[in-house]
């Protein structure tokens, strides 16, 4: 990696990271997602994803807040709003992809809508 | 245009959820209109409001209705759905509890990917003190920021930063105290863990700021993960140049580094934090010399919480300002708590200072998770004290909170309902510091191991008149007299609850009975031969045979033999077992 | 200058002194528990809070520096109230063990208990049973009656640079143990026993022999000899109600003879005899290049000890001169015994020592029985010498003044200078200067030499050849001089010194760790002042010049550093492990 060595440096760095991306899955990724399963999820969905040949990013971040309802899933797919699914499992992470990712539909029962 | 799509939650949540049947009748009312492909309706598993009854959400708009009745359906789909327009008598206003300056980042980026910090607007402060503040300008934005010490205490942050500048040394340090060891509280991990960067950031301005060159976080060993993660950021900081010589052109060079903690509570109190890095054994030395002046091996030492060092770099891009228009008089800006206990969502919420507990409790964290009435809210660990509820619509400050006999601490936030016995809560607080005393002063290593053995007796019936007074005694002993913040606050817990529910404890020691029927010794378990089916459940159940009798006579508890496991309580399902 | 008031009463301190320092010069006394002067306050009791008037938070005023314009209450019921449950807190896990305990009548917890009217138990008992640990033959570390103040683990942390005590596990299970769990005498303890001085209870104190002497006394088979080292004539007073420093060298010679001891000889004469040996040894290295410089004493055991475990890389350098009482007791066992027709095996040759590690030194090596049987049969510190002379009913106070025997009883102004730090140095200079020149000095009082700085740097000349020195007293000012020592050797650089003087205990013997309690600097200064003043005294102030001493060599061994001084006057050094476990 180059050092940046001026603040120009680092504001031109800035704006070539700034890509709008559409399209990503993160899955949250701290202690307490990974406790609750969030490897397992995260696996699922690079694998299935790979598998089904979907043009989607696999993102990891942090956590979110809400550990009640870890391992969380925030999906961003354009013409849908960017939603949080909340104890997700191996089905619901098949189901995201299936349904959400693909069909563009979202899946029932599993969106924490929280007034964040 | 993006597709139209119906929330559906039904937030009550005492009677049976009614979810299901609005999500058939928003779809039937949708077939009717011809309108199924076009919309989706989706039953979420939390909207974030709590006992509004059924709340419906029309995206992408947004509007949402609370209370919505079947007769309702059509109106929504009438004017939201089909127009855009609003039904105004049904419409919640829903203003964001939340604001998120500490977390900004937490659970956007990649912690493991300093791009994308960057992209977020990282190190952009960074660039702008070391290109164009003086460090003095960087106090003044501190101080115009009103930022406190996130660690506890609530020190301003300007102050320490500028003691530690005006003391005169060749060399200086910053330290991060990453030793968090509330029970409950877990603000620094997440953020060490999502946003590491940021406290990275934090730590380089505040080393330009007092004159420093190099600086260490101090982690405990039981945040592998942080640690991890720290670890990887700083190597990555380094190839950027953002650590190390000359950083950013400029002639200022910081050098970070990371040093593990082994677990002990103590550590966190800083004199303590500075004998484990220099390799003694963790215990405290008296202050002054503060660290600020005679610090880490001898030399100045700003040592700064991580939720404290996050906020810097939006303080510097935002303006002192920006962050003093936010809070209370003299509280500004934001807390994380670790919102735990008997809440419904437990977790991170970081809101404005000056939020009241109640908006924390109910429309962030739901209510209760039994549904049962809220009794009091913990807070500040095992430093702190407990709100009972009448006082849930204080705001949350540092002042109010130590109004009220807490303290704001590092973040914990411990909902109780009424199942919480408040001797046993607190017999866990101070077994928790009895623990952890460094055993170095007497008042603090004998005053919590008596005060924890007298309410160990209290709590198994054995309590005395005369027992609450010696409490006072040697809790007023451990205030005054102990050497660190640790032992001097250790006694907190059992002084708030003696001032706010004194009958409590009253009752354990005079009529040896627990109210809230958590006390184990002060139970006993009975069978209610009117409702007992005789169905042997409870029989099966019980781990030591104390049930006995028959289906012929009934069955009865042998109380000499009960361990008071509460087995057949919870086994039986005709609720015949008696706890009392 | 600070200007503040405590208890209303104006006062002026020195910018950085203490609450409690500055309380003391207006006749306040703040009770205190875990602090000793010696030491930097550890801050652990909490007996000392203060408040500032006006405001509730208390301040320890052992650690908290007066402030401009602070207004100090020192006492009122509310900081009383605190205080006194802090010593119920400490009673409720301190055994009850007053009547049998070492301590008893002399315990600095005792009379806080005393003096705040403590007469009941208001809390649970809580007692840990811990193991004795008597290991070392020369104190015994008792943990269950330690109050945890932290003093011994800060004197030999940082006073003696020697670590072998530490706490162990926290909070209530904290307790004092050498590192690792082990026996004190498997780690690197030197048994100079300043813990058990500077330790306020009894959880640390000597391990008493005066059991034994007592039988030995009793014992009309056995004939009883006695010694006493220089520094116990000018502390044994203490106990007695004597003005610090008071040289009761008569008196201590006239109880000892009651206490039923035959004969009564004197360390010091020893000292004479070691002055001997160790400035010939010094002027075969410094004028005639024989073995390796500088030369670094012995009389000390701890630094014996201390040396063997930390710094064997400086054996080559060290006198192998045994130390005075070691001397005194081969000469017992040979000279005198042949003299007076006595089979040595029935000598019992007790030395009253203000030394722990003496109890130590007299089994060190094989050559600490030169004599064909043990030299020294018992070692008794001056604390346990005190509680003897109460246990006889010997009216010490009243004692007439009597004179020690002869041959080994008489001593120099040079021998009795041992016991304060430089003085075997100064007793050295003053014979090795005769030595080399073959006359007396002008001035024999080296004020370069005294005092209580804890490196002293100094030159003599002796007939143009510059002599440099260095004397060091506690042991972490030990590693200083080694380390120039080490770095000139390395560097081929001239030596920084000749001749080194090493005592393990700050102000040397006088602070010896078997001393009466309760020392500090004013209280090691009035001592060695003492001997100082001994030695004025004194008709003859040269080692050399000790007639018994020149009869001695005619007489027996001939001449110093000859064969039989070699085989009876002399020793060797080992590198020991620092753990031997």
């Amino acid at each position: 990696m180059a050092k940046l060595s001026s603040a120009q440096d680092l504001a031109k760095k800035k704006k070539e990271l700034q890509q709008p991306r559409n399209n990503w899955v993160k899955v949250g990724m701290s202690s307490c997602g990974l406790a609750a399963g969030a490897q397992e999820v995260y696996d699922t969905l690079v694998e299935e994803s790979r598998k089904r040949n979907m043009q989607i990013q696999i993102q990891k971040c942090g956590c979110q807040g809400m550990c009640y309802a870890e391992p969380l899933v925030e999906v961003s797919v354009e013409g849908l709003p960017v939603v949080v699914y909340g104890r997700v499992n191996r089905e619901t992470a098949v189901k995201i992809l299936d349904k959400h990712v693909a069909g563009k539909m979202l899946v029932n029962d599993s969106v924490f809508d929280l007034n964040t | 245009m993006d597709k139209k799509i119906i929330f559906i939650k039904d937030t009550d949540s005492q009677a049976a959820d009614r979810t299901r049947d609005f999500y058939t009748a928003f779809l039937d009312q949708l077939r009717e209109d011809g309108l199924q492909d076009e919309v989706q309706v989706l039953r979420v598993a939390d909207i974030g409001i709590y006992s509004q009854g059924v709340v419906v959400k029309v995206l992408p708009a947004g509007m949402t209705y609370g209370k919505v009745k079947d007769a309702d359906i059509k109106r929504i789909i009438e004017s939201s759905v089909k127009k855009d327009q609003v039904v105004e008598d049904l419409l919640l206003k829903r203003e964001p509890k939340q604001l998120r300056i500490v977390l900004r980042n937490c659970g956007v980026i990649d912690p493991d990917s300093i791009d994308e910090y960057i992209a977020a607007d990282g190190y952009a402060a960074l660039a702008k003190v070391i290109h164009g503040y003086t460090p003095e300008k960087v106090i003044e934005e501190l101080k115009a920021s009103g930022l406190r010490g996130r660690g506890g205490a609530g020190y301003p942050t300007w102050m320490k930063w500028n003691f530690t500048r005006q003391s005169k040394s060749e060399e200086k340090y910053i330290i991060c105290n990453a030793d968090e060891g509330d029970p409950g509280a877990y603000m620094d991990r997440s953020v060490l863990e999502g946003d590491p960067h940021s406290v990275i950031e934090g730590m380089i301005i505040a080393g330009f700021a007092i004159g420093a060159s190099n600086g260490f976080f101090y982690i405990r060993a039981e945040y592998p993960l942080a640690v991890e993660r720290i670890n990887k950021a700083i190597k990555q900081a380094y190839d950027y140049g953002l650590l190390g010589s000359n950083i950013l052109g400029s002639n200022f060079s910081f050098d970070l580094d990371v040093r593990l903690g082994a677990g002990a509570f103590v550590c966190g109190e800083e004199t303590a934090l500075i004998a484990s890095i220099e390799g003694r054994r963790g215990t405290p030395r008296p202050r002054p010399p503060y660290p600020s002046r005679e610090g880490l091996w001898g030399k100045p030492t700003a040592i700064n919480n991580v939720e404290t060092l996050a906020n810097i770099a939006a303080i510097i891009l935002r303006g002192g300002k920006w962050f003093s228009s936010i809070g209370t008089e003299k509280s500004k800006g934001t807390k994380v708590f670790a919102l735990t206990g008997k809440v419904k969502n437990s977790g991170l919420v970081e809101v404005p200072m000056g939020t009241t507990l109640r908006d924390i409790v109910f429309d962030i964290g739901g209510g209760t998770i039994s549904g049962k009435g809220i009794k009091a809210v913990q807070t500040g660990g095992p430093s702190g004290g407990v709100i009972p509820k009448e006082y849930l619509d204080t705001p949350v400050d540092y002042e109010n909170l130590q109004k009220l006999g807490s303290i704001m601490g590092s973040g914990g936030m411990i909902v109780m309902d009424e199942d919480d016995c408040m001797v046993d809560i607190t017999k866990f607080y101070l077994g928790f510091c009895v623990d952890e005393s460094c055993g170095k002063c007497a008042p603090c290593r004998l005053g919590g191991y008596q005060l924890l053995g007298m309410l160990t007796r209290i709590s198994e019936g054995h309590g005395v008149a005369g027992d609450l007074e010696k409490i006072r005694k040697i809790s007023e002993a451990m205030r005054k007299a102990s050497l660190c913040g640790l032992g001097q606050t250790a006694s907190n817990p059992v002084s708030s609850t003696l001032n706010y529910f004194e009958s409590e404890y009253k009752e354990h020691i005079l009529s040896k009975k627990c109210p809230a029927h958590k006390c184990k010794h002060l139970i006993t378990y009975s069978i209610m031969q009117g409702r007992c089916k005789r169905c042997r459940v409870c029989v099966m159940n019980c781990p030591v045979n104390a049930i006995g009798g028959d289906r012929e006579t009934g069955f009865y508890i042998e109380l000499d033999k009960c361990i008071k496991c509460g087995k057949c309580f919870e086994a039986c399902k005709f609720s015949a077992i008696l706890k009392e | 200058m600070v200007k503040a008031k405590i208890n209303g009463i104006a006062v002026t301190a020195e910018e950085g002194a203490t609450i409690l320092e500055a309380a003391r010069k207006v006749q306040v006394k703040i009770p205190t528990l875990c602090k000793h002067p010696d030491l930097v306050s550890s801050a652990a009791c909490g007996i000392c809070i203060v408040k500032i008037k006006g405001t509730s938070k208390m301040l320890r005023a052992c650690c908290t520096p007066l402030e401009e314009g602070m207004d100090i209450v020192t006492h009122d019921p509310e900081i009383v109230s605190i205080r006194k449950t802090i010593l119920e807190l400490i009673l409720s896990n301190h055994p009850n063990d007053c009547l049998k305990c070492g301590r008893n009548n002399n315990c600095e917890l005792q009379t806080l208990f005393a003096d705040f009217g403590i007469r009941e138990e208001v809390f649970t008992k809580s007692l840990r049973e811990l193991p004795v640990d008597n290991s070392t033959g020369t104190i015994v570390l008792d943990p269950s009656k330690c109050i945890l103040c932290g003093r011994c683990v800060k004197v030999c942390q940082e006073m003696q640079d020697v670590w072998a005590l530490s706490f162990l596990e926290r909070g209530y299970g904290t307790r004092i143990s050498p590192a690792g769990d082990i026996k004190l005498a498997d780690s690197p303890c030197i048994r100079c026993g300043q813990c058990s001085n500077h330790c306020p209870t009894g959880a640390i104190v000597e391990l008493d022999q005066t059991a034994k002497v007592w039988e030995e006394l009793l014992n009309p088979a056995k004939y009883c000899v006695v010694q006493i080292a220089p520094a116990v004539r000018v502390a044994i007073g203490e106990a007695f109600g004597f003005p610090i420093g008071a040289n009761l060298t008569k008196k201590l010679y006239a109880m000892l003879r009651r206490l039923g001891f035959e004969a009564v000889f004197d360390t010091n004469f020893g000292a004479d005899v070691t002055i001997m040996e160790e400035a010939s040894e010094f002027v075969e290295r410094f004028a005639h290049s024989k073995g390796p410089l500088p030369l670094i004493t012995t009389c000390c055991p701890s630094w014996v000890d201390f040396m063997e475990k930390f710094h064997s890389d400086m054996i080559k350098h060290f006198s192998s001169c045994k130390s005075p009482h070691q001397i005194v007791g081969v000469l017992t066992k040979t000279y005198y015994a042949r003299k007076n027709n006595l089979d040595p095996k029935n000598i019992v040759m007790v030395s009253i020592m203000p030394c722990t590690a003496k109890k130590y030194e007299i089994k060190r090596c094989e050559e600490m029985y030169a004599s064909g049987c043990q030299d020294i049969d018992v070692a008794l510190t001056t604390r346990e010498l005190a509680r003897m002379i109460k246990q006889a009913g010997i009216d010490f106070n009243n004692l007439p003044d009597e004179e020690p025997d002869h041959i080994l009883g008489d001593y120099t102004g040079a021998g009795v200078i041992f016991g304060a730090t430089g003085g075997v140095m100064e007793a050295a200079l003053r014979t090795a200067h005769h030595l080399i020149t073959g006359k007396d000095l002008k001035n024999i009082e080296f004020e370069g030499l005294r005092g209580l700085d804890g490196v002293k740097e100094t030159e003599v000349n002796i007939e143009g050849k510059t002599i440099k020195v260095a004397i060091a007293h506690g042991l972490n000012n030990v590693e200083y001089v080694l380390n120039k020592i080490r770095q000139a050797k390395k560097d081929n650089l001239p030596l920084p010194y000749h001749f080194v003087e090493v005592m393990a205990c700050l102000g040397g013997c006088v602070g010896g760790g078997g001393q009466p309690y309760g020392v500090t600097d004013e209280l090691r200064r009035k001592r060695a002042e003492g001997l100082y003043q001994d030695d004025r005294g004194k008709k003859i102030r040269y080692s050399h010049e000790n007639p018994y001493v020149k009869k001695l060599y005619q007489e027996f061994l001939g001449e110093p550093l000859g064969a039989k001084s070699e085989q009876l006057l002399h020793t060797h050094y080992r590198s020991l492990p620092l753990y031997s476990k």
